[in-house]
């Protein structure tokens, strides 16, 4: 017989012609299902095996998402027996970014003042910058440069929008506050976890028990977490309060502030992620070839050395690959804002789904899809700017 | 893959099927089970919980009590009613809530039952409970488990030490917690605080503004109302009254604890009870919390007096948007030249019935809140600071021995109960909002404005035009002439006073 | 003095480094293992106990009580159930579809055309918004679609001869986890509603499976990749079947990569909110609703909480002392390795 190919025919045909189920041949004797179920699922496999996958997500997330856009834009209410929907076009929309709900959405804008303009004007010039080198190299194409300026224009609103609210007395926005958290947390998080996985991957004894110890923060629910911290953080009963006081600190608050409780935020949010980062570059680390670093070190060359031109060309992809799924994650943020502060003091802490939560809460669900929409869009944004400006750009030049 | 699928349905058949133990004990309601909501207490919760037992062997119903966030309570009743998911059978809720709920047709008319109840004693319960808070447009709907007021407590030690009377006005409230603010009230050593007032976002804390505000806005009895202009439906906030109500609310920040933005209720009794506080604002718990061995310290047992939410000398004159002084015209229902507006915030925690549940449930449901309403039972848990249950019977104020027997000195027990029965009394007493969709009036737009304006976001002025404002876009979208007749209904149920 | 800071051998620490690391590690693990240790202590405390400063040892500062529990025993066991009933299936209906899906993607070649793949999206969008925004019963519904889809197949869908690759796939599939579940949140809803599955344990199950499975699809198709293709090849010249190698074979090579992804997944489903949220009401609460909802406007019961968040976290930790094992055998690195 001819050995098979992986892939099969276009029909996926199986070809066990000829074959007696119930030959002696111990690894073609049948599984305890039904003989028809078998020859059933044998007959189209190629179907049979991913349609329940493919069903079940689309059923579940991609009808939903379409009709959800169209929630989006309507009004709805709830009625005996269900829903009434009153389409109301770009209603929504409007509110979320020059109507009632804009100063709660985007923020208080502050002024243009030297500093602001500076560094929008940067962020201008780099923007630009890359676009015309993108031609230089490529010559005009009508799609991919359009693209392009699309996303410079977006990115630019979104640098914008942080800038604005942050500096020169403006007030962030959910949408800000949520962007914040992401990529503070981030930061901080890969920082931490990469220095935990180099730490932990020495000759150490007792790695183990680091391993362990270290994984288990990302094992409890969110708002477990939410609670503990804020029971950590409470002036009051809290047991760090003492530490505080000892500092002469007393009347300090983390969540009377802005800052204290977006720090408050971030160092939940870090406390329960990094055991993620830690747990995957461990894993990366731990598969790194010894020959090359040993050769290199006896070679006379330094650890810094070493670890700059071994170990960060190998770690690259992981690292980007980790970093994009905590920043993919990060975005869905509700249960720390919501139990450590919901959402206060003010709004300071209020990510863009506690937002959503809350319309949802006082019935205002058009508003409460067009949120979600818009973080989808900025996630997807984030996600596909991260993915082909900043990974393919690192993995091609090392 | 059929195994597997056995198996899955077997845990989750599992899963649903049980919760159906019912004690098989002779009564009426034998094998009947009444799923009943509310938010998660112990107040409130605790009682209804404590009790379901003793319901079950003298009828045989098996009632669950099922508990959700209280931020979420609102729209769980309404979702789980209005979709026909019907997981919930009987409800125990604001009664604020009762006009959305009543326009889904979400709750069964108990007017008839309530009629032929004489255990319930219903002329007992207090007529401002029995009139406004558990009936709308002359049918009943609700039973009152609860009487909710706004009073000040003060330590009768620390205002003694300081000789300083109780307050009388909120000019009298800032200068009492300045006064205090930093002196030891528990004996540890440390400095404690002036006032204690939860003003955590997404709780209870809305409430605070609109007694702080009632006393310069509402002069001429209850039927003139402190929300919303009489005829135009304006809301009553871009006023020099409530921006001087947003002041004093501000200026509370001072003399309290540091981390007051965050704290809900619980947080502010908890420290009363730890004796950290001169002043609070608080609903009826306070003194039944207080008077408790076990949590409270002893200066706290002993030392905690009640007083009618304090009022002002100063009123807002509506055609001309000004204060003025006040005087016969101006405060008619004025104590000693202070005009006082208790506010009957909230209404009270009663017991709802779903109209879409089968006969025999709605029967066993009211069997259930008559029991925890009849005053064999009401009269106990209102003493008992954990239930959350405060009174609203008149027996529970006539009859002093229940409040003995909780641990309330004579004098405490008159005191306590003077202070509500002054509210309950009081002829110029505010009534909760019960227009259609106040839920999004306050406990979305009041409340996410209060919380910026105490986190420095607006200025009183900005947050009264923000509030003005918001609140005119949900009056538009809703319909000014509905919102203005539905609410002149609720004014003009009761006349305030007994 | 140079020997603190030079080490026996080219690969090995020095005394210093080993202490400055050996610092660091235990300085993590404390800012770790304290908040547990203040979970656990918090959980025995009498409420005066709690308000009344932090107090840190048992049987010194305060005495231990079993209040919490006594508090909370009524209304654990139904949402602890359907905690455990819900992550359990969800994740093992994951692991099974996904990976099925992720070997189907590794050994058969998918080619969908564009066109036929869009009218599909939108006949099925059709079919959900006939549902949840007309009411229309969900068989008619998807009749409808059905006819509409089999007319535009006919006319449009064979226009575009443009098709997607495996590989598309596999990262549409992934991409989902990209999805705030707050955009979906309410379609589903009102789909549930419709079809009479609020407040029902599937209800959360089916929404867990979806959710899950871009998790394992993505760590299993890295997984099977590493499974060498012969030995699959040798069994198909022995006859078996397709299923057959898939279960024989394919399978029992993958448990530890099973194991870890489905104890992954378990992990997720087992602490979600947001969905619990929205979806449970009294019989199907599950147990981070339970914890969410102590977050009372009459007082948080940190007691309370503490006891409910340490019943949920002890399964979980034994799963977490069992994953490392795996993960320190390199089993995800696959997954990860981008």
């Amino acid at each position: 017989m001819q050995p098979r190919s992986a892939t099969r025919d276009a029909n996926g045909a199986a070809a066990t012609d000829g074959i007696d189920p119930a030959g002696p041949d111990a690894l073609t004797r049948p599984p305890r299902l039904s003989a028809r179920l078998a020859a059933w699922l044998e007959a189209s496999p190629r179907y049979v095996y991913l349609l329940p996958a493919i069903g079940i997500v689309l059923f579940l997330s991609i009808f939903p998402l379409i009709v959800s856009l169209y929630l989006s834009l309507a009004s709805i209410r709830l009625v005996r027996g269900g829903f009434e929907i009153r389409f109301v076009g770009l209603d929504n929309y409007r509110k979320l970014f020059v109507g009632d709900t804009q100063r709660h959405f985007l923020g208080r804008f502050g002024d243009y003042n030297l500093l602001t303009l500076t560094i929008l004007t940067f962020v201008l010039a780099v923007l630009i910058f890359l676009i015309a080198r993108y031609i230089a190299n490529n010559g005009f194409k009508l799609f991919g440069t359009s693209l392009r300026v699309l996303t410079a224009i977006i990115a630019f609103g979104l640098i914008w929008l942080v800038v604005m609210t942050y500096l020169s007395g403006g007030l962030p926005g959910t949408l800000v506050v949520t962007m914040t958290f992401v990529f503070v947390g981030v930061v901080v998080q890969f920082l931490l976890g990469l220095g935990l996985a180099l730490l932990v991957t020495q000759n150490l004894r007792g790695k183990r028990f680091f391993r362990v110890v270290f994984l288990l923060p990302m094992m409890i629910t969110p708002v477990g977490i939410g609670f503990l911290f804020r029971m950590m953080t409470d002036t009051l009963q809290g047991p760090i309060a003492p530490l505080w006081v000892a500092l002469g600190l007393e009347d300090f608050s983390w969540t009377q502030t802005a800052f204290g409780a977006r720090s408050a935020v971030i160092i939940g949010d870090t406390w329960q992620w990094t055991p993620f980062i830690f747990i995957v570059l461990l894993a990366a680390l731990e598969g790194v070839p010894r020959e090359p670093i040993e050769a290199a070190l006896v070679d006379g060359a330094n650890e810094w050395q070493a670890f700059r031109y071994v170990l960060v060309p190998y770690l690259m992809p992981v690292s980007l690959t980790v970093i994009m799924i905590r920043i993919i994650e990060g975005f869905k943020i509700i249960d720390m804002p919501q139990v450590l502060t919901r959402g206060g003091p003010g709004t300071a802490t209020e990510s863009v789904t506690l937002q959503a939560y809350n319309s949802w809460r006082a019935l205002d669900l058009g508003g409460s899809s067009a949120m979600a929409y818009m973080l989808l869009f900025v996630v997807t944004f984030s996600a596909v700017v991260f993915v082909n400006f900043v990974r393919k750009r690192v993995l091609e030049h090392p | 893959m059929k195994k597997f699928m056995a198996l899955a349905s077997g845990l989750v058949l599992v899963a649903s099927g049980t919760g159906n133990l019912a004690t098989a004990q002779s009564g009426e309601f034998d094998g009947v089970e009444v799923n009943l909501v509310t938010f998660t207490g112990p107040q409130i919760a605790e009682p209804l919980q404590r009790r379901a037992p003793e319901f079950n062997e003298l009828t045989g119903a098996q009632v669950n009590v099922i508990t959700v966030p209280f931020a979420d309570l609102f729209q769980s009743i309404l979702t789980d009613q209005l979709t026909g998911t019907n997981s919930y059978d009987a409800f125990v809720f604001a009664p604020q809530w009762m006009v959305d709920y009543l326009s889904g047709g979400v709750l069964e008319d108990i007017t008839d039952r309530v009629n032929n109840d004489p255990d319930l004693e219903w002329d007992d319960v207090g007529q401002f409970f029995r009139e406004f808070s558990a009936t709308f447009e002359g049918s009943t709907y609700t039973i009152p488990l609860d009487g909710d007021f706004h009073m000040v407590y003060y330590r009768t030690d620390v205002l003694e030490q300081l000789g300083m009377d109780p307050p009388q006005t909120w000019d009298d409230y800032l200068a009492i917690a300045e006064a205090a603010n930093g002196q030891d009230m528990n004996g540890d050593g440390s400095g404690d605080f002036g006032s204690c007032i939860s003003k955590v976002r997404a709780a209870q804390a809305y409430w605070w503004i609109t007694s702080i505000a009632a006393p310069f806005i509402q002069t001429q009895g209850t039927s003139e109302g402190a929300f919303f202009d009489s005829e135009t439906f304006e809301p009553l906030v871009n006023n020099p009254g409530f921006i001087r109500a947003l002041e004093i609310y501000q200026a509370t920040n001072e003399f309290g604890p540091p981390d007051e933005q965050n704290l809900d209720v619980g947080g502010t009794r908890a420290l009363w009870q730890a004796g950290r506080c001169a002043l609070t604002l608080d609903w009826g718990d306070i003194g039944t919390l207080a008077i408790d061995p076990e949590a409270s310290i002893e200066a706290v047992q002993t030392g905690t007096g009640a007083i009618i939410a304090p009022g002002s000398t100063e009123v807002l004159d509506r055609e001309t948007n000004e204060l003025v002084p006040c005087d016969e015209q101006t405060c008619p229902y004025a104590t000693d030249g202070v005009n006082h507006a208790p506010f009957a915030s909230f209404g009270g925690w009663s017991g709802g019935i779903s109209a879409a549940a089968s006969d025999e449930v709605k029967d066993a449901a009211y069997a259930f809140f008559s029991y925890m309403s009849q005053p064999a039972q009401s009269n106990v848990d209102v003493t008992i600071g954990a239930s959350g249950f405060n009174p609203y019977r008149t027996s529970q104020f006539e009859n002093l021995q229940p409040w003995l027997d909780a641990g309330f000195t004579d004098e405490g027990a008159a005191n306590y109960l003077g202070a509500i029965q002054d509210s309950l009394n009081s002829p110029n007493m505010v009534l909760d909002l019960r227009i259609p969709q106040n839920a999004r009036y306050q406990q979305v737009i009041l409340d996410t404005v209060l919380s910026q304006f105490l986190a420095g976001e607006f200025t009183a002025e900005e947050a009264a035009q923000e509030i003005f404002d918001q609140w005119e876009g949900v009056t538009e979208e809703l319909g000014r002439e509905d919102q203005l007749a539905a609410y002149l209904g609720t004014l003009g149920t009761i006349t305030g006073g007994d | 003095m140079r020997k603190w800071f030079t080490s026996s051998s080219p690969l090995g620490l020095s005394p210093a480094r080993k202490a400055i690391s050996y610092c660091l590690l235990i300085f993590w693990s404390v800012i770790v293992l304290f908040p547990f240790y203040w979970l656990l202590t918090t959980a025995f405390k009498l409420p005066i106990d709690v308000s009344s400063g932090p107090k840190y040892l048992p049987f010194g500062d305060f005495q231990p009580s079993l209040n919490a529990w006594d508090e909370m025993r009524d209304f654990i066991p139904r949402p602890y159930r359907n905690t455990v009933v819900v992550g359990v299936v969800s994740s093992l209906l994951a692991l099974f579809i996904g990976s099925f899906a992720a070997y189907a993607l590794l050994r058969f070649k998918y080619r969908p055309r564009i066109g036929m793949v869009a009218v599909f999206i939108l006949c099925g969008s059709l079919a959900v918004a006939l549902v949840v925004v007309a009411g229309v019963y969900w068989w008619a519904a998807v009749l409808i679609a059905g006819v509409l889809f089999l007319a535009a197949l006919a006319t449009i869908g064979k226009r575009f001869k443009a098709a997607l690759a495996n590989d598309d796939i596999a990262f549409w599939l992934i991409a989902q986890r990209m999805l705030p579940p707050v955009a979906v949140i309410l379609p589903i809803f009102m789909m549930f509603q419709q079809l009479g599955l609020l407040d029902t344990l599937w209800a959360l199950i089916t929404v867990y499976t979806a959710t899950s499975l871009p998790l394992v699809v993505w760590f299993m198709r890295d997984y099977f990749l590493s499974i060498p293709m012969e030995l699959e090849e040798s069994a198909f010249i022995d006859g078996a079947s397709r299923l057959q190698v898939v279960l024989r074979i394919v399978l029992p090579l993958s448990v530890p990569g099973l194991v870890a992804t489905f104890l992954i997944v378990l992990t997720f489903a087992w602490n979600e909110l947001i969905f619990a949220i929205f979806l449970t009401r009294g019989d199907s609460q599950t147990m981070p609703v339970l914890v969410v909802a102590q977050n009372a406007t009459r007082g948080p019961q940190w007691w309370n909480i503490s006891l409910l968040v340490l019943l949920m976290v002890a399964p979980i930790v034994i799963v977490a002392v069992v994953l490392e094992r795996y993960i320190a055998k390199g089993i995800l690195l696959g997954a990860v390795k981008g």
